[in-house]
């Protein structure tokens, strides 16, 4: 069973990205479920999506993953990635961009939210936690409107490449060919290239990361 | 035939389409909105041919078109929320006495947690207080089946019947195999019976034929594919997954599980906690073959039609068990029946579950708990200590907020501004309601002193002002909740006499569920023109004597237009129109001059507004463009003139053209 999280705030595109895996994932003839939130907590708030995969051909039978069972959590946002922290294996990756989206306060002593204090506490605390420029690699497309896909192919890329992640259930389990022919079934026609720029946009950054 | 990728929600529509349905009716609600959203879209693609599909302007207004189509032989599909059903139980409670020719499907989904609703109330219950059948469940996949054997049972017995999925089902996607396309089922027209008429006579025979029909169901679905049992055993081998066998339960007591394998323990479980029972026997495998934990094996039932009890089945499974324990969301209904049955036939098992506290009481239920739930029942020597990680840093909270440009939060500020003007004696209550606006409520507008359910704020104003008439009471009403359930309360405001002010947040669609269409707006779900009803018309007709309409984006008027008719002896109202950022193209965001702003912190602490925040290094906004829409009410409020609009020509001059006005 691979499961992945997908992690952030209502419009930055979770779902999509957890529709492109289950669109991989079905290519490879598994069963695939998947969970979004929907409804109250799209107004501004945190948002997550779930995608859970029998790449042992292993009958999938919730939709929602159990604490510390899932293999890699990309986050599109720090203290999202944070939030979703509890699902993640202890072995597991997370992905998170640098830039952080400062929650709505109209509390003037609010302390200001630090995106970078939270992942320096992620990587403190032991996570294996990639970070991604995404404003370099957004600046690059003119848009951040693929920060989903980007992230998406960085997770999969870091996943395969990293010896670190050698036992991680997502490992070579899909393969950039096919992340591609998925993003090609599931987005829009006239979003296609952009979506696809944004992989090769991250696999050519890929060498400037530290993972 | 092809497999595609749905959600729950847009399965089942797939599946009353395939099953013939010709006319559906609904009010949006989460997590229930997208079945007729679905049903429109393969209208619009002439996919599904013969079918009537609207949103009705309440649940009530629903059934009740329904129950005139299905009196005439047509499938019918009526979808709500489970508050929802509230709205259309004095309908369902006759209808089940009447009968209906054509199949009735009611798809009533449930929340629990509540994720996006009012009550945790449980429409299983609701079944069971009307006497209808009800369906619950596991998956998407499952739900399906069920709305198609749904339709089978709701014709054979004349009976209304109800599938409640929960949230986590309705939102739910996987790959489904649908027909491309489908035909409605013809229908012969309605014919004169005196049954279609209610009469007290009439209605203690038709107890008896529901008295009697009952049974028959709860027969049927005791045979039925709904209510699986199975024995799961453990392998020892390490290499062994948990194996199991599903049969039907005839074959399962001819089993004979090797001598070690016969359980003892009776595992029960409804809807999704069916699924999550599942992956907590796999996670519990996992840590006692990690552990070398002998298993032994446990009996598995699922129960999808909990009423009428599929008793029979249910006495098949407590054979030789000697516990069993429960996994259901939101009341101990299953528990109650396994209970029951206890009684009934003098067996010795325990039923542990949300009665023994035991289980979750409230709220949902997940893997963990029901796995941490189970290793208690089973007396396992295991833990799930240290399953999951937490964030040793601070996680910024983010609740719902009004989204940066909605014409709510001027509204609210206009009140709020007229009544702090017209002094301390003034001091308003704001009866909010049930839409986005309820998002008032946050800090820093705090412009929702109740909210109870749709339609309320207007009546419950009346009950303030009727014990304190010195008290000013406000009523916010949207402008779909105006026509599901405003309409009567205004009724009576005037006819009582209670001197209240109406605020109408029309914003043009129903917000809060993902804009649909409503009276008010002159088109309806599968995209017919017709003359949008005006909220205007009706509270004239009413007999409001004082109707004002202002823009709520435009600051000044809008607090003058709040101020006047507030001042106003007898019912009064207010139109706010502006229409939601969700119908409109953002305009160029506003711009800050530094020169000008004296610090005040206004803006920030007194808007709200999510592309607002405040620099403490700097003392000053700053202002997150990606989220701006350019609506300009911070602009209005800026006293300094520090904040400006730049697609309006003066923001200062208050009667600036709203970048929104020429869609209201």
């Amino acid at each position: 069973m691979i499961s992945v999280s997908i992690a952030g705030i209502g419009g930055q595109g979770n779902v999509l990205a957890a529709k492109i895996l289950a669109q991989a994932a079905k290519t490879k003839g598994w069963q695939v479920r998947t969970a979004e939130t929907i409804g109250m907590a799209q107004r501004g708030g945190d948002v997550i999506s779930h995608v859970r995969m029998g790449n042992n051909h292993e009958e999938v039978y919730a939709p929602l993953p159990a604490k510390g069972s899932v293999d890699v959590v990309i986050a599109l946002e720090p203290g999202e990635g944070a939030r979703a922290l509890p699902y993640l294996k202890e072995n597991g990756l997370l992905v998170v961009p640098q830039s952080g989206i400062a929650p709505s306060t109209a509390d003037l002593k609010a302390d200001p939210y630090n995106p970078a204090a939270v992942i320096d506490a992620l990587a403190a605390q032991g996570v294996a936690v990639s970070v991604v420029d995404d404003q370099a690699l957004c600046d690059a497309l003119g848009t951040r409107k693929a920060l989903n896909i980007m992230m998406l192919a960085h997770a999969i890329n870091v996943v395969n490449a990293d010896p670190r992640f050698e036992h991680n259930e997502l490992r070579n389990a899909i393969s950039m060919d096919e992340l591609r022919e998925a993003i090609v079934a599931c987005v829009k026609e006239k979003f296609v290239t952009m979506n696809l720029t944004a992989v090769d946009l991250v696999l050519q950054s890929a060498k400037v990361y530290k993972i | 035939m092809s497999k595609t990728f749905l959600m729950g929600n847009e399965a089942f529509a797939h599946a009353a389409l395939e099953a013939g349905v010709k006319v559906c009716a609904g009010y949006p609600g989460t997590p229930s909105s997208e079945v007729l959203e679905t049903i429109a879209k393969a209208h619009a693609q002439g996919k599904a041919e013969g079918v009537h599909v609207e949103w009705s302007t309440n649940e009530k207004a629903a059934l009740e078109m329904l129950a005139g189509a299905a009196y005439s032989g047509a499938r019918t599909l009526f979808t709500c929320k489970q508050v929802g059903l509230n709205v259309a139980s004095d309908a369902l409670m006759s209808l089940n006495y009447v009968g209906v020719e054509g199949g009735t499907v009611l798809f009533v989904a449930d929340d629990p947690g509540p994720i996006s609703s009012q009550t945790e109330q449980d429409t299983r219950r609701f079944a069971s207080f009307a006497k209808v059948p009800v369906f619950d469940p596991a998956t998407p996949e499952q739900g399906c089946a069920m709305i198609k054997t749904a339709y089978d049972v709701s014709e054979r017995y004349h009976t209304p019947v109800i599938v409640r999925p929960t949230t986590r089902v309705c939102h739910a996607s996987t790959f489904i195999d649908i027909e491309d396309t489908t035909q409605a089922k013809p229908a012969k027209g309605f014919e004169k019976d005196s049954k279609w008429v209610i009469f007290p006579k009439r209605s203690f025979e038709a107890h008896g034929e529901i008295n009697d029909r009952l049974p028959k169901i709860a027969a049927d679905f005791s045979a039925c594919e709904f209510n699986p049992i199975e024995v799961v055993s453990f392998g020892q081998d390490a290499e062994a997954d948990s194996t199991a066998s599903r049969d039907v339960p005839v074959q399962v007591s001819a089993q004979e599980p090797a001598s070690d394998q016969v359980p003892t323990i009776g595992v029960v479980a409804g809807g999704i906690s069916y699924a999550y029972v599942r992956e907590a026997l796999r996670i519990i495998e996992q840590l006692a073959r990690e552990a070398h934990v002998a298993l032994s094996a446990v009996k598995l039932m699922q129960v999808g039609t909990p009423y009428p009890f599929p008793a029979q089945r249910a006495e098949e499974f407590v054979q030789g068990l000697e516990a069993i324990m429960v996994f259901e969301e939101l009341d101990h209904v299953l528990e109650d029946e396994f209970l029951k049955l206890a009684g009934q036939i003098h067996a010795p098992y325990t039923v542990h579950g949300k009665l023994t506290g035991e289980t979750t009481a409230r709220g949902e239920n997940t893997t963990d708990d029901i796995a941490a739930q189970l290793i208690a029942f089973m007396q396992l020597p295991l833990s799930l200590e240290g399953r999951g990680m937490v964030a040793q840093t601070p996680i910024p909270a983010r609740p719902p907020v009004l989204c940066a440009g909605c014409p709510h939060r001027g509204s609210f500020i206009a009140v709020k501004n007229a009544l702090a003007a017209m002094g301390k004696k003034h001091e308003g209550v704001y009866c909010g309601d049930i839409g986005c606006y309820t998002l008032g409520n946050a800090k820093p507008l705090s412009t929702v002193d109740t909210c109870l359910c749709m339609g309320a704020g207007i009546t419950i104003a009346q009950g303030i002002t009727a014990v304190d008439p010195n008290r000013k009471a406000v009523a916010f009403v949207g402008d779909s909740t105006f026509f599901a359930s405003g309409m009567t309360g205004v009724a009576n405001a005037v006819y009582n006499g209670h001197d209240i002010t109406l605020v109408v947040l029309d914003n043009a669609t129903t917000a809060m569920t993902g804009s649909q269409p409503h009276p008010g707006t002159g088109v309806t779900l599968v995209g017919e023109h017709r003359k949008p009803l005006s909220i205007d018309a009706v509270l004239q007709a009413l007999g409001v004597e004082k109707i004002i309409h202002a823009n709520p984006l435009k600051a000044h008027d809008a607090i003058e237009a709040a101020r006047e008719a507030i001042g106003f002896e007898g019912p009064s109202a207010v139109i706010y129109e502006s229409p939601c950022t969700a119908l409109i193209a953002p305009q160029a965001p506003v711009e800050f001059d530094e020169d000008a702003c004296t610090h005040c912190t206004k803006c920030v602490s007194r808007l709200g507004c999510p592309a607002l925040s405040w620099d403490r290094e700097n003392r000053h906004p700053l202002i997150d463009t990606s989220l701006c829409t350019g609506c300009g009410l911070c602009a209005e409020l800026c006293s300094d003139g520090a904040l400006a609009c730049p697609t309006q020509a003066d923001s200062t001059d208050q009667s600036c053209p709203s970048s929104n006005a020429q869609e209201a």
